[in-house]
């Protein structure tokens, strides 16, 4: 356990770039989105502008921890720290940091709300399909996406790691063709009045909570397997 | 007592065969030599030792257990190699963080030294530095780590000859006051030929030489004189190498040094790595006979 959480501990070696680099463009997303309301006349804005920038923050995530793979991964390796090791720490630094940055979006949310919006009637944070009447709740649908990016990143990092180019030309091609044939198959059944009808029906606990997290533990599980044969 | 050993070991790679039945031991508290040409197979017999890379057969131990995901074993054993790489984002000093992190016996103070030793600048992006500079951050790994176990692959990539000089005397000091068992790869053998208590050679994925150092010095001679009188002495023994310039000859034979020589040669040891380069240069003679030999015998 000491030597898990010692390998974390590299992980965060350079702490400002691990966590900071997030909150960083977090920042300057949120400060470019009020100026650039700011700016709009009233009229020309809608009633209450919502904006989806705040998913910016959920690809850096998913970038900072295919680093932790392609980048820190082979370093620990190379001084023997063991695959499965590694990987465990990587799932104690995700685990903490999107619970933490959840929490800290879920503070930023009740600042949002309690402001007015910024002062402007800004919805950045609380997106009307996000937000929950529960902070527990709340943290959940914030968290869970957060997990699911990040494991995404992982498993990427670690494919690259074993396969190499053609690892992710086959998962952009896979991922492709998985698309293509979902679209073709409902186009063929008729079937996307039913597709949008699972979505509008299912609970937004599930869609944003549940089915997330359970593909983050689907991507994790995947991330172990494949990279227990990695050479760094 | 062996700490880390391979036997009967074979790695193939598709139709190559990189180790060819190798066996071999390393003693504790020793510094060793893993010796041999480039492609002889050095980096993969350690990458094995370390769980870095896989065997396709035989039997791998170290401290008594096999090292693949092992972290029992891993904790105690310290690899750099030329190729280490380290995140861009790192500094110096995080790399030494990291490693003083991993590492139990792991010597903050004498890493100082050394990163004044060496004249590293520790805020220093390791991507930003010099060749030889960051050949310097894992010889300091390498040393502060103090690692029961530690594999030096080429480390020197880079180094000046005087630093290179300065990394000897300094793992011969250190290694004098924490007795820890070194293994040191390299082509630069008449460098370390004095650091090493124990020699193993491979070429082409076999062992060729397994011994002391000492041992292996007193193994063969070469003499010199004039071209009649060393061959008649030469036709006794078993000729590992001939050179001839003008009138003088000088062979290399296998053998100790002989108690009594006729009075116009003269008879010296080998230096390490004189036999190196011969015993290789045989071996592939060898080789190249038994090749022949067998391709005739097939198409009879």
């Amino acid at each position: 356990m000491r030597r898990l959480l010692n390998v974390s501990r590299i992980q965060l070696v350079n702490l400002p770039v691990v966590l900071g680099l997030p909150l960083l463009v977090l920042g300057l997303v949120l400060l470019a989105n009020l100026a650039i309301f700011a700016v709009i006349n009233d009229s020309a804005r809608a009633s209450e502008p919502v904006n989806g920038a705040v998913v910016s923050f959920y690809f850096v995530l998913l970038s900072v921890h295919l680093q932790t793979m392609t980048q820190i991964f082979p370093f620990a390796a190379g001084l023997n720290v063991t695959r499965r090791t590694f990987f465990g720490a990587t799932t104690l630094v995700v685990l903490g940091q999107s619970l933490a940055y959840g929490i800290l979006l879920t503070l930023l949310r009740l600042v949002e709300s309690g402001t007015g919006g910024w002062g402007m009637g800004l919805r950045f944070f609380g997106l009307p399909f996000l937000v929950q009447h529960n902070p527990l709740l709340q943290l959940l649908v914030y968290t869970a996406p957060l997990l699911l990016m990040s494991f995404i990143g992982v498993w990427i990092g670690i494919v690259f790691k074993r396969w190499g180019q053609p690892g992710i030309y086959t998962i952009v091609i896979g991922a492709g063709l998985l698309a293509v044939a979902f679209a073709f198959l409902v186009t063929w059944q008729q079937q996307w009045a039913s597709v949008a009808r699972f979505f509008v029906e299912q609970p937004s606990l599930a869609l944003l909570f549940a089915y997330p997290f359970a593909l983050a533990a689907v991507f994790a599980g995947a991330g172990y397997v494949t990279i227990r044969r990695a050479v760094p | 007592m062996t700490v880390a050993g391979l036997s009967g070991v074979t790695k193939r790679h598709g139709e190559t065969v990189v180790l060819d039945d190798v066996s071999l031991g390393f003693t504790e508290n020793r510094i060793h030599g893993l010796l041999g040409r480039n492609g002889a197979g050095k980096t993969t017999i350690m990458q094995i030792l370390t769980g870095q890379n896989f065997e396709t057969s035989g039997k791998v131990e170290v401290f008594g257990e096999h090292p693949y995901e092992n972290d029992r074993v891993l904790r105690d054993v310290c690899f750099i190699k030329e190729s280490q790489k380290y995140p861009d984002m790192f500094a110096v000093h995080h790399a030494l963080t990291a490693a003083s992190l991993l590492y139990e016996n792991w010597d903050a103070e004498f890493a100082a030294e050394l990163v004044e030793e060496f004249a590293l600048p520790p805020k220093r992006r390791i991507k930003k530095l010099s060749r030889g500079q960051m050949s310097a951050v894992g010889v300091i790994i390498g040393l502060a780590s103090r690692a029961k176990l530690t594999f030096f692959d080429e480390p020197y990539l880079g180094l000046d000859a005087v630093a290179r000089h300065r990394f000897y005397e300094l793992l011969l000091a250190d290694y004098a006051e924490h007795p820890r068992t070194i293994v040191l790869s390299t082509h630069l053998i008449d460098e370390i030929s004095d650091l090493l208590e124990h020699v193993t050679l491979v070429d082409k994925g076999r062992v060729l030489l397994d011994g002391d150092s000492d041992e292996l010095r007193a193994s063969a001679v070469t003499v010199t004189g004039p071209a009649r009188s060393v061959a008649e002495f030469a036709a006794d023994h078993t000729e590992l190498h001939r050179e001839q310039l003008g009138g003088f000859l000088r062979v290399t034979l296998s053998g100790a040094i002989p108690e009594r020589s006729p009075e116009d040669l003269h008879v010296e040891p080998v230096s390490l790595q004189q036999l190196v380069v011969r015993t290789t240069q045989q071996a592939t003679g060898e080789r190249g006979f038994v090749g022949a030999a067998h391709e005739r015998g097939t198409r009879s």
